[in-house]
């Protein structure tokens, strides 16, 4: 690694964590040109980063285990053991407890009245304030046009996501892989109905396989392709009614991008940067409509 | 109190994203220990919140907070904790060799996104610190776990790929 006098091996890190305002960005990138060596390096922490993010993705997409709802919303649990349990009442046989004086007795019967008390003012009212708010909340609330078609399109993505997160790092990711390749259409075809496994080597993405995957309603087909660096990115389709626009949605990291086509509903879902996997749908999509002929 | 509730339960929304980084940062070390470590570390701050003892001007600094209360917990817990197995990708391996500074602010600014200034808060070091600590962890995870890095032919390619990819 020689770095130049002008650009230091700092300014390279900081290119690719985009800490670089646009003016110093463009002399690093100038010199990445004159140094292939640096841009080699530049290049290996990039393909770090997506190996990093292939790895762990998936994480973020699994449902979160109940312990985790709402933990920040919740006390910690009190240590166990510490302290005596109060139950009012005289421990005379505990050895080493010094028995309370019977007056005492009633201050804590009344002062437990009172807590109990309060405890139940307490519960009404935030039961009032619940009906309240649900009331609030149902009156607000537009009226949804057509709730089936909505659902149905937000379940394709979901249920790519949660294809995506349970093949894709598995250690067999595929069922049958892109060395049996008719093999593998002539399966989707009977199960799922659409046998076209997109040539996506335009874009950089290679095809490592397939399988049947439980769709929304029916049978779904989810082909894995994979990136030089490792990178995986999914592509899910199921037999669908509705014909809707492409429509994209990003979150933690993962874009999901989903078009109808053929009668069928298609979800590509990677870790890739979103111009990479808009390309790669776009390229996807063109595929899925040339006749089998022509495609490979 | 309604912003301080708004905290709390914005935080919520980051717990996909903290169960990926102390899954990362555990390194092959088990699902269960990392989710303890993040469960231990949303309660801790929202009770930190809800005493005034803690008193994040928004979301996003309250985030950091979370995330510097699980870099220390992780820190003290994982000392003993197993190793990643053999069926765990290269690139697990490859963290689990990294010293555990170095994998926490790699992680922070490879895969969470953070930038300097926010990583080295978390971590409690200075920026310089904390940049020293990343190029040692790119260095080190460079030299193994991944496949080698091109000779000349593709470091070309990769030179005019630069510009596509963001």
């Amino acid at each position: 690694m020689t770095p130049s006098a002008l650009i230091e091996e700092a300014d390279l890190h900081a290119l690719v964590d985009g800490e670089l305002d646009p003016e110093r960005r463009r002399k690093v990138e100038d010199h990445l040109l004159q140094h292939p060596e640096d841009a080699a390096l530049v290049e290996g922490w990039r393909r770090q980063n997506a190996a990093l993010r292939a790895a762990f993705e998936p994480v973020a997409l699994e449902p979160a285990p109940l312990s985790l709802r709402e933990a920040a919303a919740r006390p910690p649990a009190p240590p166990v053991g510490q302290g005596p349990i109060e139950t009012g009442a005289i421990h005379w046989g505990r050895p080493g407890a010094a028995p309370r004086p019977m007056r005492k007795l009633d201050e804590i019967r009344a002062s437990r009245r009172r807590q109990a008390l309060a405890s139940t003012l307490l519960t009404l009212v935030a039961g009032a304030a619940v009906a309240v708010a649900a009331l609030l909340f149902l009156a607000s609330r537009p009226p949804t046009q057509s709730p089936t078609l909505t659902r149905a399109a937000t379940s394709y993505a979901a249920r790519a996501g949660l294809t995506y997160a349970t093949y894709i790092l598995d250690a067999r990711p595929v069922e049958i892989d892109a060395a049996h390749h008719d093999e593998l259409l002539t399966w989707l075809q009977e199960r799922v109905g659409f046998s076209r496994a997109p040539d996506l080597d335009g874009v950089g993405l290679r095809l490592l396989g397939g399988r049947v995957a439980p769709g929304v309603a029916a049978p779904a087909a989810f082909l894995i392709y994979q990136r030089d660096d490792g990178a995986r990115v999914g592509l899910y389709f199921e037999r669908a009614e509705a014909v809707a626009a492409p429509s994209g949605q990003r979150g933690q990291g993962v874009t999901v991008i989903e078009w109808r086509a053929s009668g069928f509903a298609f979800v590509l879902v990677g870790a890739l940067p979103p111009d990479a996997m808009q390309a790669a749908a776009e390229a996807a999509a063109a595929a899925v409509l040339t006749p089998p002929t022509e495609s490979k | 109190m309604g912003r301080r509730a708004d905290i709390i339960a914005g935080l919520g929304g980051a717990t996909p994203a903290l169960r990926r980084y102390a899954r990362a940062l555990c390194a092959g070390a088990g699902p269960a220990i990392a989710d303890d470590l993040v469960q231990s570390a949303l309660q801790s701050v929202g009770a930190r919140i809800r005493s005034r003892e803690l008193r994040p001007a928004d979301l996003a600094e309250a985030r950091i907070e979370t995330y510097a209360t699980l870099v220390a917990l992780a820190e003290k817990k994982l000392g003993n904790a197993p190793g990643p197995a053999a069926r765990h990708p290269p690139i697990v391996h490859g963290l689990a060799g990294l010293a555990f500074d170095e994998r926490a602010v790699l992680l922070l600014v490879s895969l969470e996104g953070f930038g300097y200034d926010a990583a080295a808060r978390i971590v409690g070091a200075s920026r310089e610190t904390a940049l020293a600590q990343l190029m040692r962890a790119r260095m080190a995870l460079g030299a193994e776990g991944l496949r080698p890095v091109a000779p000349l032919e593709s470091g070309r390619r990769a030179a005019s790929h630069l510009r596509v990819v963001k």
